[in-house]
């Protein structure tokens, strides 16, 4: 395969990694601007997967099924919410066992509905929308007016958090939750429904990346699938210092970054395969250190608000 | 005329306090009305209530003349009421436009910072209220941070706006700017609370005066109608205190000294400004002061916490300014700290732990690196015993005890490791007569066996009656020693900054 086989091929396959970790970051992006670090978007994502899966196999719409994922995601997430909102609980212990609970039961619902098939059932997958005329232009046609459906929604959903959360009163006050409910709170704002409505609204975009892995991209569960996805999700809020835009620009690279270990471990068989799958991980310690002290983070980030 | 705001009979207690007692409190458009009294006198507290910050436990609010519930600060800025905290309450990542804006329209709308721009520069241009409204919070000195808290209540319209110890923090050319601008907003038919310890700015600004002290009101008057001296008495009160009791011994070789001392604070202000004293063996020396006149900085720069910019600091000849804490311990210098459960314990180890903290490294209690768990809790048994700490064992976590406990605890370990210089910093607040009574038997006796005490206190009785001498720390300076048998009018001037 020549250089510019594979550099198109790594191209074609960069949105589609990209959307399930860009639709989680937003989330995760208005749940921590809001003061509330959910670590268990990775079972959350799971969660949605699997409900995606079932519901697109015996109802047959993809449709209904994202719906539900994204309720599935949104009712999980409301037990963080409860944790760490109305009980002040740790948010770190709370989302772990998130994660946990996710990613075993997603595993056990699986098994109930479809035990041990050896050809694992799948279900066809969304497809892609094809915007005529200019899916035809040569390269980019293909890339940006030839993607899956979330990749558009993904975009119209950025824009539209971008502009709430700095354009309108409610984005200013959610915002403020973030840095200090004490004082939001003298000044009229309630913490504890901005801190809701932002973790339930997280949880329902993780619910939809998760439904995405099945219903969209690959047709199929298997255990464990997210592989991660929802731990980088959380990192890009970082590297994304709390705007949806900046988090949107880290999901891309981390898609190309994706498409490119999928690519190159299918070419270079004889090396393990395992060395091209951790360069996600990789690349997203390196994010870490890259972006460190420099961004400000939510001042209350993590903190549980207690009213005197 | 009516007052815009009455507070009938107000009433707030805390576990262990009455920080109100049956408090009645006006407020009348177009008059700065002071609040004095000492710290813990229950100033905010009172004000607090009237923000809708606190319920009261009695008494009742009249706005207006009709009675109203202010069930938290939305109410209260319904009815007109602001507040700018002791503590700023910004966010210093947003704008100053940005701050101004939380919570001010519905949260349907979308956000118009150029009409906010708009309405900040309405309500302060006429008052002399100047701040860049695209600057971000962070960049701004805290005169400036604090227009910005008066902004934000005058864009809501507030009738009555309420400070609360406005000026601590403020440069005197920035208290001056603020003056100004209480002035024009009380020209402008507003009224003000201004909550100070400063006698000059009552004098200056005033209107009416009210005096808390120990939670009642002891004064309320037209300023015209009462002198300088009048006030300070009400705050300070009026009984006569002898000095230290069982005065014995007379001052010991071996002293504790500091010379030149200048500190910074913790916004790089110069906090303790060139402070000079000895305290000797067999003595008490207090320092009476308002809080946040340089105390904390004082006391951390010479138990080694904090860095001094200059000046020296020895303990028997022995320089120790630039050395580190386990060094000063070893001079046997000890602080008993103000915050028990912060820094003189850690809440969730046992006792027996907490009595070796500052040994770990030393015999007997540690044997190349292992800990001698026997002998910690002998020792620790030795201070519950010897002090009196009612505790199940030695082996409870230090957290579950009370705070007379612990603070009787922290004093007998100090002894244990035996302290010849010992550093007291408000070393009864918020114990009980029984446990108060205790900490200070400890420290007479403790003097009276030759050891140096440095009592900082916010307690003026408690000065007055342990301490051999006494100096008045203002601004980072210790402006004036007092001798017994003290004089309480003139400390409670000089505290608030006369007489210099
Ligand atoms: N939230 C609280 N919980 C328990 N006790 C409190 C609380 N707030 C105040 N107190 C106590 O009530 C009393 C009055 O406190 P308050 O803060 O009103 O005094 P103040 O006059 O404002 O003093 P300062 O000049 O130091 O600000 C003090 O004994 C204080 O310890
Ligand atoms: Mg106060």
């Amino acid at each position: 395969m020549n250089i510019s086989g594979i550099a198109i091929a790594v191209v074609l396959a960069t949105f589609p990694s990209a959307i399930p970790i860009w639709l989680a970051a937003l989330g995760e992006t208005v749940d921590q601007a809001s003061g509330v670090l959910d670590l268990g978007v990775e079972g959350i994502m799971l969660m949605g997967a699997i409900a995606a899966f079932v519901v697109d196999y015996f109802y047959h719409s993809a449709l209904i099924a994202f719906i539900v994922a994204g309720l599935v995601g949104l009712a999980f997430s409301a037990v963080h919410a409860f944790i760490s909102i109305t009980l002040n609980g740790d948010q770190v212990v709370s989302g772990t066992a998130l994660w946990f609970i996710g990613w075993g039961l997603s595993g056990v619902i699986y098994a109930a509905y479809f035990g041990l098939a050896i050809t694992p059932p799948s279900v066809p997958t969304i497809g892609s929308i094809n915007i005529p005329v200019l899916t035809s232009l040569p390269i980019v046609g293909k890339v940006l007016f030839g993607e899956s459906p979330l990749f558009y929604i993904s975009i119209l959903i950025t824009i539209a958090l971008w502009s709430i959360m700095f354009r309108t009163q409610f984005g200013l006050n959610l915002r403020s939750v973030g840095e200090n409910p004490l004082v939001a709170e003298v000044m009229g704002v309630s913490p504890v429904i901005y801190r809701y409505v932002s973790v339930l609204f997280g949880g329902f975009m993780a619910g939809l990346a998760g439904a995405y892995l099945t219903v969209g991209l690959t047709g199929s569960f298997y255990f464990d699938m997210t592989a991660g996805m929802g731990f980088i999700a959380v990192a890009l809020v970082y590297f994304g210092k709390w705007n949806p835009w900046r988090v949107s620009v880290g999901a891309v690279i981390f898609g190309l970054v994706y498409a490119l270990s999928a690519e190159l471990e299918s070419i270079y068989t004889s090396v393990p395969y395992q060395f091209f799958s951790m360069w996600p991980y990789i690349a997203t310690l390196l994010i870490i250190l890259a972006v460190g002290k420099s961004a400000h983070a939510p001042d209350a980030l993590t903190m549980p608000y207690v009213r005197e | 005329m009516e007052p815009y705001i009455r507070m009938v009979g107000i009433t707030k207690k805390f576990p262990g306090v009455v920080a109100n007692d049956s408090v009645n409190f006006e407020v009348y458009k177009g008059e700065i009305h002071a609040l004095l009294g000492e710290n813990g006198a229950g100033k905010t507290t009172l004000m607090r209530v009237l923000y809708g910050l606190y319920r009261p436990d009695a008494g009742k609010i009249y706005v207006n003349g009709n009675e109203v519930k202010i069930g938290s600060p939305t109410e209260a800025l319904r009815l007109g009421i602001g507040m700018v905290h002791q503590h700023f309450s910004l966010i210093p990542y947003f704008t100053v436009a940005e701050n101004v804006a939380i919570g001010l329209g519905s949260w349907r709308n979308g956000l118009e910072i150029e009409k906010i721009k708009a309405m900040i520069k309405d309500v302060s241009e006429d008052l002399g209220l100047y701040v860049n409204p695209d600057a971000y919070v962070h960049q701004l000195s805290v005169g400036e941070r604090q227009r910005v808290e008066i902004i934000k209540m005058l864009v809501r319209g507030v009738n009555v706006l309420i400070l609360d110890e406005p000026t601590s923090a403020l440069t005197p050319q920035e208290s001056q700017q603020l003056f100004n601008v209480l002035k024009r907003m009380k020209d402008g038919g507003r009224g003000v609370v201004l909550i100070t310890h400063k006698m000059y700015e009552v004098m200056e600004v005033a209107d009416r005066v009210t005096v808390l002290r120990r939670g009642r009101v002891v004064l309320n008057a037209l300023k015209g109608e009462i002198s300088e001296k009048a006030l300070v008495e009400a705050m300070v009160g009026k009984e006569v205190i002898l000095g230290s009791p069982e005065k014995r011994s007379v001052p010991q070789k071996g002293a504790l000294s500091v010379e030149g001392l200048v500190v910074k604070g913790d916004r790089g202000e110069v906090a303790v400004n060139g402070i000079s004293f000895v305290v000797r063996g067999g003595e008490i020396v207090g320092i009476a002061g308002v809080a946040g006149n340089g105390q904390r900085e004082l006391v951390e720069a010479i138990f080694g916490m904090r860095k001094a910019v200059s000046g020296k600091i020895t303990v028997d000849g022995v320089d120790i300014t630039n050395k580190d804490i386990r060094d000063r311990v070893s001079a046997g210098l000890e602080l008993i700290p103000e915050d028990r459960l912060g820094t003189a314990v850690i809440p969730k180890l046992s006792l027996f732990q907490n009595a070796i903290l500052h040994e770990r490294w030393w015999d007997p209690y540690s044997k190349m690196g292992v800990l001698s768990i026997s002998k910690a809790r002998d020792l620790a048994k030795r201070i519950i015993n010897s002090f009196g700490v009612a505790t199940p064992n030695e082996q409870v976590q230090a957290g579950s005890l009370s705070g007379g406990n612990i603070q009787k605890f922290v004093v007998g370990r100090s002894m244990a490791r035996g302290a010849r210089y010992l550093i007291a910093v408000n070393p009864t607040a918020g114990l009980d007569v029984a446990a108060t009574d205790s900490v200070r038997k400890t420290l007479v006796e403790f003097r009276n066996s030759g050891g140096a005490v440095l009592l900082v206190s916010e307690d003026l009785d408690e000065l007055l009656s342990l301490s051999d001498r006494l100096y008045v720390i203002y601004r980072g300076k210790l402006v004036k020693e007092f001798l017994p048998q003290f004089d309480r009018l003139a400390i409670g001037e000089a505290m608030m900054g006369g007489q210099q």
